[in-house]
C-alpha cells in the first residue's frame, strides 16, 4: 500500500493507492475537521485512511510527501530576500514558521504516525499535479502535461513530456514569482474576496465583464507572453504576493484600477461600483485565456503531442477551457476532477506506487470519481435519534426514495443528497449535492439565494445525461471527459431554448455535468425523464464558507441550518420535521 | 472610527469562537458513543452555528462603513479559526480531553460567554435588533450549561456540586491564564519583532548569495531526481 500526502500551504489531504496500482481511497482535510481549505498535516485524513481500511503502519511500504518542503521555503526566502528591507514582514513570517511548515512534515510523521517517517519520500510539486492527471488519462505514454499553479516548490507553471510513467521530462517552467495562479489570486483578493475561496466568484463575475473596457484592458496589461523567449513576463510592481504576508496587491494597482473594493458589500449587478469590478474580472479572466494558449502552444511545439494533461489550481478555471480545447492541435485535454493541491495526494500516492515498480509490472487504473470510502458509522447507528426528533423518514427502500424524490424535483422542490462515496474534487456530482429541476427559475433561484446565500451574480451548473447534453450545447469531444466532473464550461446552441435555463450564464455559457452512467444521478434522471426533468440545477451541499458535507450528521446540519427541507440519503429520503 | 473598530474586533472574534464552538460540537456529535448524545450535541452545534451566522452579521453590517483597508482585515478566512487558536491544531477538544474534562468544560465556558455577551448587549444596547438577539443567544448559553450540568450530573452521579464549582474555579482561571499568557506574548513581540526582523535581515543577505539554478528540472526526467532528496 502507498500513501500520498499533501499540506502546510493549500488544502490538505491523503490517498491511498494499492499494490495493483488502483486508488483505494482518498480524503481531504477539510471534510474531516470541517474548515475549508484545511492546511494543517492531514492526521484525520491519514487516521481515516489506516482505519477505513484495517491499515496498520507495518501495512504501508512508502508514504509520499507531494513536494521537495526545503526547495518550496527556499525558493520563497531567495525571492523576498532580493527586495529587502520591503520584504522583511515575510521574511520574519518564514523563518518563525520554519518549523511548522511543510520542512516539519516528517518530525510530524514521527510525532503522530511513529514509524512512517522512515517510509518517507518525496516528490517534485508538479510531478504530483502531473501524476495525478495521468492516472485519470486513458494513455499513459506520449502525452503532454501541463501544470500551472500558483507556486510549486519551485516554478508556477510547467511543461512536460511523459514519454512513459518512469519517464517524465520536464521541458519549460515559469519561475517565481511571475504566476498566472497568484496574479488571479490578487486580483481576487482586489476584488474582495478570500484567496483560495473567491476565485470562482471572479470568473462568474467576468461573465458581466467588457472585454473592451478601460478596466479590462488595463488589467490585461499586467502580464504578457514573450514570444521571443518563449516566457511569462509581468510588471511586479504592481503586486506584493512575493513580498507581504498580509496583502498581495499594492498601491500602484488601486492607483492603476480604482481603490480595492469592500469585502463587505454586496455586489449586485446593477449597481454603481458592480461594472467595474466585473471589467475587472473580466480582464484578468482574458489574460489567462490568453496565456493559457500560448503555453499550450508552445507545449505543442516542443513535444510535438496533441493530447494534454492539464493539472494546477489554474485548471480549476473551468471557464477557459473551452477555448483551450478550441486550439487547432488538440485532440484530447484531460483535467483531473480535483486538480488543484488537496488532488496531488494522488499523485504522490501512485509516485510511491512507480518508485516501487518495475515499468514492465506498472499498472495505473484510472479511478472513479466518488473514490472515499462510505462512512458506514455515522449513518446507520449515531444519527437514529437526531433523525427520529427532527426528521420524517418518508421512503426507505432506494426504489421507492429516489422515485419520491424524483416527484419532489418535479414539484418545484429542492432536494440535498448524501448518497455512497463523497467526490474526489471540489465540484458536488451528484452524491452531495443539492440539487432542482433545471429549468424551473424559481426552484433555481430558490437554490441559489434562500439555502445557498450565494452571491446573485454567480450561476448553478446543470447536470445531465449525454443525450439532452448535445441537444443544448456546442460540446467538444476533446474535453468530454472535463464534462463529467464540471471542469469546463460550454456554450448554448445559437438560438436553443438553453439560453433562456436558469442554470445558463449571462455570457450564454455553463458548466454543465454529464452525469456518468450507473451513478446516482443517472439513476435519478431514469426516474426524472418521464416526469418530463431532464436537465437538473445542481450545487454542493454546504453552507456558504463550510465544506461540502462529508457524511450523514453534515447533512442533517445543512437541512437544519438552512431551508432545505428534503434529503436524499442511503438509509432513505428524509424530510425535516420544521 | 477607534470604536467602529473595537467593534469590528468584539463581533470577529465572537463569531469565531461561536463558529469554533459548533465544530467542536460537531466533531463531539461524530465522536461519540450513544445515538442520545450525539442528538444533544448535534442540537447544540446547530445552535452555535446559529449564534456565528448572527455575530457575522452584526459584523457585516459594521464592516460596510469600515475603510477598505480595515474591511479587509475582518474578511472571514475559515484557517484563522487554526491560526487564532480557536480549533487547536491538536485536534477537536473531543479527541485531546477526557469526557469528564470536556462536559465540564462546555459546562464551565457556556457560563463564561453568557457573561461576555453581557458586555457586547452593553455595547449594541438592549433595545434593539441586535440587543434581542443577543439576549436571546444568552439565553441559549445558559441551557446549553444546565444541559451540560445535567448530563453531568448524570454521567457522574458520585460527583458533588462543590466539585463542579472546582472545575469551573479551575476553568476561569485556565482562561484567565491564557488572556494573559496571550497579553504578554503581544508584549513580549513588541520587544521581539525588531530583534527578529534585524535575524530576518542577516539570514535574508545569506539567502540571496543562495544559488538554486543548480536544482532547476529543465531537460531532467523527473522521475530520476531522488526520492530522498527535500530540495
Amino acid at each position: 500500500m502507498f500513501v500520498g500526502v499533501t499540506g502546510y500551504n493549500h488544502e490538505s489531504s491523503a490517498a491511498l493507492v494499492d499494490k495493483n496500482g488502483v486508488l483505494i481511497d482518498f480524503y481531504r482535510e477539510e471534510s474531516l475537521s470541517r474548515i475549508k481549505g484545511d492546511k494543517s498535516f492531514p492526521k484525520r485524513s491519514i487516521n481515516k485512511l489506516l482505519y477505513s481500511n484495517n491499515l496498520k503502519i507495518k501495512n504501508i511500504e512508502r508514504v509520499c510527501f507531494y513536494e521537495r518542503p526545503l526547495s518550496a521555503f527556499l525558493h520563497i526566502v531567495k525571492e523576498a530576500s532580493l527586495h529587502m528591507p520591503r520584504s522583511l514582514g515575510l521574511l520574519t513570517h518564514q523563518f518563525r514558521n520554519f518549523n511548522s511548515s511543510s520542512v516539519a512534515c516528517y518530525l510530524d510523521f514521527a510525532k503522530c504516525f511513529r514509524g512512517l517517517e522512515t517510509k518517507l519520500i518525496y516528490s517534485d510539486h508538479h510531478l504530483s499535479h502531473t501524476l495525478t492527471a495521468l492516472a485519470y488519462s486513458n494513455f499513459k505514454e506520449h502525452i503532454c502535461s501541463v501544470v500551472v499553479d500558483g507556486f510549486g516548490d519551485r516554478s508556477t507553471a510547467s511543461i512536460s513530456q511523459i514519454v512513459n510513467p518512469t519517464e517524465i521530462n520536464e521541458l519549460w517552467e515559469c519561475p517565481y514569482p511571475v504566476s498566472l495562479g497568484l496574479f488571479y489570486s490578487s486580483i481576487t483578493d482586489y476584488l474582495g474576496f478570500a484567496i483560495n475561496e473567491g476565485e470562482y466568484k471572479v470568473m462568474g463575475l467576468a461573465s458581466f465583464g467588457d472585454s473592451n473596457s478601460k478596466s479590462a484592458k488595463l488589467v490585461k496589461r499586467l502580464l504578457d507572453w514573450d514570444s521571443t523567449s518563449s516566457r511569462i513576463i509581468s510588471d511586479m510592481s504592481y503586486f506584493d504576493y512575493h513580498l507581504s504576508t498580509s496583502n498581495s496587491f499594492n498601491r500602484k494597482l488601486e492607483s492603476l484600477l480604482g481603490p480595492a473594493r469592500n469585502p463587505f458589500d454586496q455586489l449586485i449587478p446593477g449597481d454603481s461600483d458592480f461594472q467595474r469590478c466585473a471589467d475587472i474580472a473580466r480582464g484578468a479572466q482574458d489574460l489567462i485565456i490568453y496565456l493559457l494558449g500560448k503555453i499550450f502552444n508552445h507545449a505543442h511545439k516542443i513535444t510535438g503531442s496533441r493530447k494534454f494533461l492539464f493539472s494546477g489550481g489554474v485548471s480549476m478555471n473551468s471557464a477557459s477551457i473551452d477555448s483551450l480545447a478550441q486550439l487547432p492541435f488538440v485532440d484530447e485535454l484531460i483535467i483531473p476532477p480535483s486538480p488543484g493541491d488537496a488532488g496531488c495526494a494522488i499523485g504522490a500516492a501512485f509516485y510511491g506506487y512507480i518508485k516501487s515498480n518495475f515499468y514492465s509490472d506498472l499498472k495505473i487504473y484510472k479511478p472513479s470519481l466518488f473514490p472515499s470510502l462510505k462512512e458506514k458509522r455515522n449513518d446507520e447507528f449515531l444519527t437514529k435519534q437526531i433523525i427520529s426528533n427532527e426528521f420524517t423518514v418518508l421512503e426507505i427502500s432506494e426504489e421507492d426514495s429516489f422515485l419520491k424524490a424524483a416527484e419532489l424535483i418535479s414539484s418545484g422542490e429542492v432536494i440535498g443528497t448524501i448518497l455512497s462515496n463523497s467526490e474526489t474534487g471540489p465540484r458536488a456530482l451528484g452524491n452531495r449535492s443539492l440539487i432542482c429541476d433545471g429549468k424551473n427559475k424559481d426552484a433555481v433561484k430558490k437554490l441559489n439565494t434562500v439555502i445557498k446565500n450565494r452571491s446573485l451574480f454567480r450561476p448553478t451548473a446543470p447536470a445531465m445525461r449525454y443525450e439532452i447534453a448535445k441537444k443544448h450545447y456546442k460540446l467538444r469531444p476533446e474535453i468530454y471527459d472535463c464534462y463529467k466532473s464540471m471542469s469546463a464550461t460550454c456554450r448554448c446552441l445559437k438560438g436553443n431554448v438553453s439560453l433562456e435555463f436558469p442554470t445558463t450564464h449571462v455570457d450564454g455559457t455553463a458548466r454543465i455535468q454529464i452525469v456518468e452512467y450507473g451513478s446516482y444521478l443517472d439513476k435519478l434522471f431514469s426516474k426524472l425523464e418521464p416526469l418530463g426533468v431532464e436537465i437538473l440545477a445542481n450545487s454542493s451541499l454546504n453552507v456558504s464558507g463550510d465544506p461540502t458535507c462529508f457524511d450523514l450528521v453534515d447533512g442533517l446540519m445543512v437541512c437544519s441550518r438552512t431551508k432545505l427541507r428534503y434529503l436524499l440519503t442511503d438509509i432513505g429520503l428524509l424530510k425535516r420535521k420544521t | 472610527m477607534k470604536k467602529n473598530h473595537s467593534e469590528l474586533t468584539i463581533f470577529y472574534e465572537t463569531a469565531h469562537a461561536e463558529l469554533a464552538s459548533a465544530l467542536e460540537m460537531l466533531a463531539a456529535c461524530k465522536g461519540t458513543d450513544t445515538p442520545k448524545q450525539a442528538f444533544g450535541y448535534f442540537m447544540h452545534a446547530k445552535d452555535e452555528y446559529n449564534h456565528a451566522k448572527s455575530f457575522f452579521k452584526m459584523l457585516s453590517k459594521r464592516g460596510k462603513k469600515a475603510s477598505i483597508k480595515k474591511a479587509r482585515d475582518f474578511r472571514f478566512i475559515p484557517l484563522s479559526l487554526i491560526k487564532k487558536g480557536y480549533i487547536s491544531p491538536k485536534g477537536f477538544l473531543i479527541e485531546t480531553m477526557k469526557l469528564k474534562d470536556f462536559i465540564a468544560f462546555v459546562y464551565t465556558n457556556e457560563l463564561l460567554a453568557k457573561s461576555s455577551f453581557k458586555k457586547i448587549l452593553n455595547l449594541v444596547g438592549f433595545d434593539t435588533k441586535e440587543g434581542k438577539r443577543i439576549s436571546s443567544i444568552m439565553k441559549d448559553e445558559l441551557r446549553h450549561h444546565g444541559m451540560a450540568k445535567k448530563f453531568f450530573l448524570n454521567q457522574y452521579p458520585e460527583l458533588q456540586p462543590w466539585q463542579l464549582r472546582i472545575y469551573r474555579t479551575r476553568e476561569i482561571i485556565h482562561n484567565k491564564g491564557r488572556k494573559l499568557y496571550d497579553a504578554n506574548l503581544k508584549f513580549l513581540d513588541t520587544f521581539l519583532t525588531p530583534l527578529y526582523r534585524v535575524m530576518s535581515y542577516f539570514a535574508g543577505t545569506i539567502a540571496r548569495k543562495l544559488n538554486l539554478n543548480g536544482y532547476k528540472r529543465k531537460d531532467k526526467n523527473l522521475m530520476n531526481i531522488s526520492p530522498n532528496s527535500i530540495l
